[in-house]
C-alpha cells in the first residue's frame, strides 16, 4: 500500500508537471487581460512533438540525442525523492537533499553538453549562461536545505517532513522563514522563470534556458520541455513538502488521501498564482543583475544556517 | 603475503635494470612495460589483501643501510599501495603504446628506466616505516619526476618551470626534514612506531611546531594554496603519462603523509589545527577550481582542478581534525572516509583524464581548446571514456566523485550537533563552499567537454584526428570503468576503508550515514536506467540536416562559442580574483573603427605571484648580496673564518 502510494506520487508529479505549466500560463494571460490558452495546452505541444521525427545536425555526436533522455530520467528520478501526499517518498527514505540537488545538476551538466553539441552559435550562449546562473545558485540551494535539515535534524526528506508535520505552523523558526525566501528565489532561477529567465522569449540574445534548447526538435524537445516542466513541479512540491507539508495524509483511509490530494492541489494552486503575479509584475534582471540576485538567496541562506547554531 | 610483497619489490626494482640492459636489444623492447605491469599486479593484489583482510607485512633492511631502513605495510599503507599499483597499471599499458609513438633513442630508453623508479620511490614512501626511508623515498620522487618531465627537453620556459618545481619541493622537503627531526630527541632510529609512542608525551609546542612543519611541507607536495604554485607549472609540461601519474598518485603520498602524521602519530589536536587545514582546503577548492575554469589549455586546467580535488581532500581531513578535536569520533571517522575516498576516487577519474588529453594532443598535436571540437565522433572510446571521467569530477550522482563529495556534505551537516557554536556555524557553512566548487567544476568540466569533443572541429588538425592505438584506448577506458563501478557500488572500497579507519582513530563506528548511500545509489542507477531504457524503446525517428543559419549559406566552427567565451560570465563575476592585464593594439593609432590589425593580450599572473612570491624571491635575493660580501677572495679571511669556526665550535661542545 506504502509503495503503491510512493508510485502514484512520483507519477503525478511526472504526469501533471505539463498541467502546473499550463496552469501558470493560463493565470498569467488572466493578469494580463488576455483569454489565454487552456491549462491542457502542453500536453497538445507534447503529442505533437513526439510525432514529429529529430532533426540532427550532421557534426553532432550521439549525446545530441542522449542528453534529452538523460535529463528526462534524472529528472524523474528526482521527483521520486519528494513527498507529496504522505510522508515519505519512493527514493525520499533513503537518499537526502544534497542527491536531489546532484540529480537536478546531472541534467543540466547533460542538456549543457547537448547544447554545444548542436554546433549553432545560440548553444553555446545558452550554455555559458546556464554555467553563470545553476554555478551561483548550487550554493544558496543547498546551504538553505542544509539549514532545514540541521533544524530537523535529519538530512532525508521525507525525515525532514515527518518532523514537520509534527511542528505547530505558528511556531516555526526564524530559519523556515529565510529558508523558504532563500529556496523560492534558486528555484525560480533553477527553473529558468522571470526575473532570472524569460521561458516563453523569442528574442535569441536574451535567452538562457530557450538558447540552450533551440536546436532541438520533435521528441527530443518533447523530451526536455516535459524534463523543465517536472522540474518546476518538483520545485514547487519541494517548497510544499518542506515548508508546508500540513494536510498529508497519515494513514492509508480513503477519506485521508482525498484530503491530501485536494490539499496538495490548493496548495500548488496558491504558488502558481504567486508565480504569475510575479512573472507578470516583475521585469526580467540584465544578466549580470542575476548574480546580485543570486547573492540576496546565499546571503539569506548563510544567515539561516548561522541562526540554527544560534537559535537552539 | 609477505613473499607477494617481496616479489612485488624485487620485480618492480628490477624494471628500470632490465630497462637498462635492454636499451640495445630491439627486440627486448616489449620487456620492460610487461615486467613492470606484471610487477604492479603483484602490489595490487598484495596491497589488496592486506587492504581488505588486514594482514600486516614489513620488511626490516636496517642490516644493510646505514640508517634503519624498514619497510610497513599496515591498513593505511596497504590502501596508499592499492591506490598507486592500480592506477599505475591503466599508465603503464598506454605508456607502452605513447613512448613508443612519441619518443625515439636516448629519450625512449630514459623514459623506461625513469618510470618504474618514480613508481618504485612512491611505493616506498606510503611503505616505508621509518624516516630514512620515508625521506629517502621522498626526495628520490622528487628528483624522479624532474628527471621525467625533463625527459620531454627542458628549453627555455620549460627549464625555469622545472627549476620552480625543484625549487619548492625542497622548500617543503625541508620542511618534511624539519618534522622528523623534532622527534630525533625522543626516539633516536625515527622507526614510525617509536614515533607513534612519544608524540603523545611531548609539549604541547613541540607537537604545534611538528604539526606545522608537516602541513608546510606535504601542503607543498600536495600543492594546497598558497603553495601549489608549481602545480600548473610542473604538470602540463610532463609527458602525459607522468603528468597522469603525477597529478593521480604522486600528490596521494602527501596525503597519505599527512594522514600519517596529523591522525597516526600526533592523534588529537587542538582544534585550530583542523580550521586551519579546513580553511586552507576552501580556499584551494575555490581558487583551483577558479583558476582551471579561465585555463584554455587542457593540461593547465587539468592541473587548477588537481588542485581544486586536493583542496577538498583538505576540506575533509580538516573537517575530521575538528570534529576529533571536539570530541565526535564518530563524525570524523565519517570526514576521514570523505577524504580517503575521495583520493582514490580523484586518482582514478584524474588519470583518465590526464590519459585522455594526451590522446587528443596524439590525435590532433595540440592541447589548446580553441583548436579542438568534434573530437567524440572521431574518437569514439576515448571520447566515451573522457565523458565518464568528467561526470566523475564534478561529481554527478552514480560517478565516483559523488561518493566522496557526498560524505564530506553528510561530516559537514554532522557538525551543526556538536555542542560548541563555533563549529555549529562553521562546518554547516563549509558545505555551501562546497556546493560552490561543485558548481564551477560542472561549468568548468562542461566548457572541457564541449569545446573538445563535441561540436564543430575548430581546426583542420582535429577535423583530421584519428582514434589512438587500442593500448592508448585501454589505458584511458579502465579508469573510467573503475569509475562508474564504484559510482554505483560504493561500498566496495567505503567498507574496507572504514575499518582502516577505525585502526588509524581507534574507538570509531561505522557511520550509519555509509549505509544509507550504498543502499539508495544502485536504487538510483536502476531507476535512471530503467527510464533511459524506457524511452529508448519507443522508436524515435532522426533525420540528419543542416543546422538553422537564420537564412545564411552555413555555420562554421568560427561562429560557435569558443572556450573563452564560455568561461566570460563566470569569469567577469570572478573577476576580482582573476584580476587579468589585458592589453588592446590598434594599429594604425588614430584610427579605432577601420583598423589595419588588432591585437589582444589578457596575462593572469595569479595575486600570489604578485603580492607572496615576488617580494619573498627578492628579499631571498637581497640577503644573497648582503652575504657575499663575506666572499672577499683573501685567504687570511677565509684562514680567519676557519679560526672562528673551530672556536665557536670549542665553545659549544665545552658548555653543551
Amino acid at each position: 500500500m506504502r509503495l503503491l502510494l510512493d508510485i502514484v506520487q512520483v507519477a503525478l508529479l511526472v504526469a501533471l508537471a505539463p498541467l502546473v505549466r499550463g496552469i501558470v500560463a493560463r493565470i498569467k494571460a488572466r493578469i494580463q487581460n488576455r483569454r489565454g490558452a487552456s491549462v491542457w495546452r502542453p500536453y497538445a505541444d507534447l503529442r505533437k512533438l513526439f510525432a514529429k521525427e529529430d532533426l540532427v545536425p550532421p557534426t553532432a555526436s550521439f549525446v545530441f540525442r542522449l542528453s534529452p533522455v538523460l535529463l528526462f530520467a534524472v529528472t524523474a528520478a528526482a521527483a521520486a525523492f519528494i513527498p507529496v501526499l504522505h510522508a515519505s517518498a519512493l527514493l525520499g527514505t533513503m537518499g537526502d537533499f544534497i542527491l536531489l540537488a546532484y540529480l537536478l545538476a546531472f541534467g543540466r551538466f547533460f542538456l549543457m553538453l547537448g547544447a554545444m553539441d548542436g554546433g549553432g552559435a545560440f548553444g553555446g550562449m545558452g550554455a555559458s549562461r546556464e554555467a553563470l546562473v545553476s554555478t551561483l545558485a548550487e550554493a544558496p540551494l543547498l546551504l538553505a536545505l542544509t539549514a532545514v535539515a540541521v533544524v530537523a535534524h535529519i538530512a532525508t526528506l521525507a525525515g525532514i517532513v515527518q518532523w514537520t508535520l509534527q511542528q505547530d505552523f505558528f511556531r516555526l523558526s526564524a530559519v523556515h522563514a529565510l529558508a523558504v525566501a532563500a529556496v523560492a528565489l534558486v528555484a525560480i532561477a533553477e527553473t529558468g522563470r522571470i526575473p532570472v529567465d524569460n521561458p516563453t522569449s523569442h528574442l535569441e540574445l536574451t535567452m538562457i534556458h530557450e538558447a540552450m534548447v533551440l536546436e532541438y526538435s520533435g521528441p527530443s524537445l518533447a523530451l526536455i520541455e516535459w524534463a523543465s516542466a517536472i522540474k518546476l513541479n518538483v520545485m514547487i512540491a519541494l517548497l510544499i513538502a518542506l515548508f508546508a507539508p500540513w494536510g498529508m495524509a497519515a494513514g492509508f483511509t480513503a477519506a485521508g488521501l482525498a484530503i491530501a490530494i485536494v490539499v496538495y492541489a490548493l496548495k500548488v494552486v496558491a504558488l502558481t498564482v504567486v508565480l504569475a503575479v510575479v512573472e507578470s509584475s516583475v521585469a526580467k534582471l540584465r544578466m549580470y543583475m542575476v548574480p546580485d540576485f543570486l547573492g540576496v538567496a546565499c546571503a539569506l541562506s548563510i544567515l539561516a544556517v548561522v541562526f540554527t547554531a544560534v537559535m537552539r | 603475503m609477505i613473499y607477494g610483497f617481496n616479489s612485488f619489490l624485487l620485480l618492480l626494482l628490477a624494471a628500470p635494470i632490465i630497462s637498462l640492459l635492454c636499451v640495445k636489444m630491439k627486440k627486448a623492447r616489449a620487456l620492460p612495460p610487461v615486467l613492470l605491469v606484471i610487477a604492479l599486479l603483484t602490489g595490487a593484489a598484495t596491497a589488496g589483501v592486506s587492504f581488505w583482510r588486514g594482514d600486516r607485512l614489513s620488511l626490516d633492511l636496517s642490516r644493510l643501510t646505514p640508517l634503519p631502513f624498514a619497510l610497513t605495510v599496515d591498513r593505511l599503507s596497504a590502501f596508499f599501495l592499492l591506490l598507486i599499483c592500480v592506477v599505475s597499471v591503466p599508465v603503464v599499458l598506454y605508456s607502452a603504446s605513447y613512448i613508443e609513438r612519441h619518443y625515439e633513442g636516448l629519450r625512449r630508453d630514459g623514459l623506461w628506466i625513469l618510470l618504474p623508479a618514480f613508481i618504485a620511490s612512491m611505493v616506498l614512501v606510503v611503505t616505508a616505516s621509518t624516516g630514512f626511508a620515508f625521506l629517502f623515498g621522498w626526495e628520490l620522487m622528487t628528483l624522479l619526476s624532474a628527471g621525467l618531465i625533463m625527459m620531454e627537453g627542458d628549453a627555455g620556459q620549460r627549464r625555469h618551470n622545472i627549476f620552480i618545481y625543484l625549487l619548492m619541493m625542497h622548500v617543503g622537503a625541508a620542511a618534511v626534514v624539519g618534522a622528523f627531526l623534532l622527534f630525533l630527541p625522543h626516539a633516536p632510529g625515527l622507526t614510525f612506531a617509536a614515533m607513534r609512542t612519544v608524540a603523545a608525551q611531548m609539549p604541547q609546542g613541540m607537537r604545534t611546531a611538528i604539526f606545522l612543519l608537516a602541513f608546510l611541507g606535504f601542503g607543498t607536495k600536495a600543492g594546497i594554496v598558497p603553495l601549489h604554485l608549481w602545480l600548473p607549472r610542473a604538470h602540463p609540461i610532463a609527458p602525459s603519462p607522468v603528468s597522469a601519474l603525477m597529478s593521480a598518485v604522486m600528490l596521494k603520498t602527501a596525503v597519505y603523509a599527512f594522514v600519517r602524521f596529523g591522525f597516526d602519530f600526533l592523534g588529537t589536536g587542538p582544534a585550530w589545527w583542523g580550521y586551519l587545514v579546513l580553511t586552507a582546503g576552501a580556499v584551494s577548492g575555490v581558487l583551483g577550481v577558479l583558476y582551471a575554469l579561465a585555463e584554455n589549455d587542457i593540461k593547465r586546467l587539468l592541473a587548477y582542478s588537481s588542485v581544486e580535488n586536493i583542496g577538498i581532500i583538505f576540506m575533509a581531513i580538516g573537517a575530521a581534525m575538528v570534529l576529533r578535536a571536539y570530541g565526535a569520533p564518530t563524525l570524523a571517522a565519517l570526514a576521514a572516509l570523505a577524504a580517503l575516498a575521495h583520493a582514490i576516487n580523484h586518482a582514478l577519474f584524474k588519470s583518465a583524464l590526464f590519459l585522455g588529453a594526451g590522446s587528443v594532443s596524439d590525435a590532433t598535436h595540440t592541447l589548446n581548446m580553441e583548436e579542438l571540437g568534434g573530437l567524440l565522433n572521431r574518437m569514439p572510446v576515448t571520447g566515451v571514456a573522457m565523458l565518464i571521467a568528467c561526470c566523475s569530477i564534478i561529481g554527478l550522482p552514480l560517478f565516483n566523485g559523488f561518493v566522496g563529495e557526498w560524505l564530506a556534505f553528510r561530516a559537514f551537516l554532522g557538525g551543526s550537533t556538536l555542542p560548541p557554536i563555533t563549529p555549529a556555524i562553521v562546518l554547516p557553512l563549509v558545505a555551501g563552499v562546497l556546493a560552490l566548487i561543485g558548481g564551477l567544476a560542472a561549468a568548468c568540466f562542461a566548457k572541457l567537454y564541449g569545446v573538445v569533443f563535441l561540436s564543430r572541429p575548430r581546426s583542420e588538425k582535429a577535423e583530421h584526428a584519428h582514434e589512438v592505438p587500442a593500448m592508448m584506448q585501454l589505458g584511458v577506458a579502465l579508469p573510467a570503468a573503475a569509475c562508474v563501478v564504484i559510482g554505483i557500488f560504493p561500498a566496495i572500497i567505503l567498507r574496507p576503508l572504514m575499518t582502516t579507519i577505525s585502526e588509524l582513530m581507534p574507538g570509531t563506528a561505522m557511520p550509519t550515514q555509509v549505509a544509507s548511500i550504498t543502499t539508495v545509489l544502485p536504487w538510483l542507477a536502476l531507476t535512471v536506467i530503467a527510464v533511459v531504457a524506457a524511452i529508448s524503446l519507443v522508436k524515435r525517428t532522426a533525420r540528419v540536416t543542416a543546422t538553422w543559419a537564420c537564412g545564411q549559406p552555413g555555420l562554421d566552427a568560427r561562429m560557435q562559442y569558443s572556450g573563452t567565451a564560455l568561461s566570460k560570465p563566470l569569469r567577469k563575476v570572478f573577476a576580482r580574483v582573476y584580476q587579468p592585464d589585458r592589453a588592446v593594439n590598434i594599429s594604425p593609432a588614430g584610427q579605432p573603427y577601420f583598423p589595419e590589425a588588432i591585437s589582444y593580450s589578457s596575462v593572469r599572473t595569479t595575486s600570489f605571484e604578485r603580492t607572496l612570491y615576488r617580494p619573498a624571491v627578492d628579499a631571498v635575493v637581497a640577503a644573497a648580496h648582503r652575504l657575499r660580501r663575506l666572499q672577499t677572495g683573501n685567504i687570511q679571511v677565509y684562514l680567519l673564518y676557519l679560526f672562528l669556526a673551530l672556536v665557536s665550535l670549542l665553545l659549544f661542545m665545552r658548555f653543551l
